[in-house]
């Protein structure tokens, strides 16, 4: 499933339910199945600056795709690391650097999310278009 | 004989009325097992010594779930384990979303089956394909738990909580009772639907209606607290004819 087929697939789920709680709540779901970070791996080059909670994101080069490993500390910053990372992790750095975000608004629920989630989201994006870049210069970096 | 469900010779009261008094009953797996009787046999009352309902007091008997005992089990480890009742009077629980409340149980029971529980997503998926078939506004999925329900949406509701649950016991109190013609066949379609050679079915019925859409294997009549006769779908007709007190000149 490339990335526009999960936006998809998300947007499908999502519409399933009809009040905005609802979508929200999904997220949180989501979340359940967040996976954490080593506490090595939270340091200050990898948390996502502006964030509205504490989160980190490593990104690591692995066999010219870019691997996305993340942990967030809030209900919400998990559901939506868990299905960001499902769109943007084990993709190679041109399918991410040509990924144009807007579509994330497919999904029905970036407008629903606060402005301060919102830059939280535009954050991580910022993030992970800087470890596509450098892993597409060839640089394995966290 | 091979057996899912076996009642041995069970008394139960409630309140200080003995209501079954040495009630033996077996059932098979695959088959449909029909309870027919008068008013005050002792129908719901059976239904609800075997899944452990608070109003009743099993004071001697057993019975025996799969080899096992459950006459000390509570009424939630019973369900876990399989056994559903669908209620002759379906209980309103206002401030509780019907979607909520059947997820929460769905996700109990496959937890209890070590399997993974369902998303919101995945269990909503899940959940349309059976309001279709149910006939079910989506409305109703959203609203609290049988409030304001219809006695039509009411059953239907029963039938949709067990088609999630895909129990292997179904125990089905007068799910005929108050349903018009297309909510009958409704629901009739639902519990059809949920045959598949393994489950077993005690349909508890005043009227034999019902028994034209859920086609039962046996037929037991229940009388004074016990099964007084069992025999194949052929007895309806008999009974229809000549009513229950016909039954002990049958005998």
């Amino acid at each position: 499933m490339n990335m526009e087929e999960t936006i998809a697939r998300y947007k499908e789920d999502f519409d399933l339910f009809e009040n905005p709680n609802d979508k929200i709540e999904y997220i949180f779901d989501l979340g359940k199945k967040h996976t954490t970070l080593p506490d090595e791996q939270k340091n200050d080059t990898t948390f996502v600056e502006g964030c509205a909670s504490a989160a980190w994101l490593v990104g690591e080069c692995k066999d010219g795709k870019l691997v996305l490993r993340g942990e967030g500390t809030s209900e919400m910053a998990k559901g939506m690391l868990t299905l960001l990372l499902d769109i943007f992790s084990d993709r190679t750095p041109d399918e991410i650097l040509h990924f144009d975000p807007a579509k994330l608004h497919e999904m029905g629920i970036v407008e629903l999310l606060s402005p301060v989630r919102q830059q939280s989201l535009e954050a991580f994006l910022n993030k992970v278009y800087a470890y596509a870049q450098k892993c597409k210069e060839g640089k394995n970096n966290e | 004989m091979n057996k899912i469900l076996e009642i041995k010779d069970v008394h139960a009261k409630i309140g200080n009325k003995e209501i079954l008094k040495g009630l033996n009953l077996d059932l098979e797996p695959g088959k449909v097992h029909a309870i027919m009787g008068p008013n005050g046999a002792g129908k719901s009352t059976l239904s609800k010594t075997i899944v452990g309902h608070y109003d009743v007091e099993m004071t001697s008997g057993d019975i025996l779930y799969k080899g096992k005992s459950i006459k000390e089990m509570e009424p939630e480890e019973r369900a876990l384990e399989g056994i559903f009742l669908s209620f002759q009077h379906p209980v309103e629980i206002p401030g509780v979303n019907n979607t909520y409340f059947l997820r929460t149980a769905v996700n109990a029971k496959r937890k209890f089956e070590g399997k993974e529980e369902l998303n919101a997503a995945e269990f909503l998926r899940e959940m349309k394909k059976y309001l279709e078939l149910l006939g079910m506004k989506s409305d109703m999925i959203s609203r609290s738990l049988n409030e304001g329900f219809s006695g039509g949406e009411k059953k239907r509701n029963e039938i949709l909580q067990m088609m999630m649950l895909e129990p292997d016991v179904i125990i089905l109190d007068e799910i005929d009772s108050g349903l018009d013609i297309d909510a009958l066949r409704a629901v009739s379609e639902g519990i059809n639907k949920m045959k598949d050679g393994k489950r077993s079915f005690l349909v508890i019925t005043h009227y034999s209606r019902i028994l034209d859409y859920i086609k039962p294997d046996y037929i037991h009549v229940l009388k004074e607290g016990r099964i007084i006769k069992t025999a194949g779908p052929e007895l309806v007709s008999q009974l229809e004819e000549h009513g229950y007190d016909s039954i002990e000149e049958i005998q």
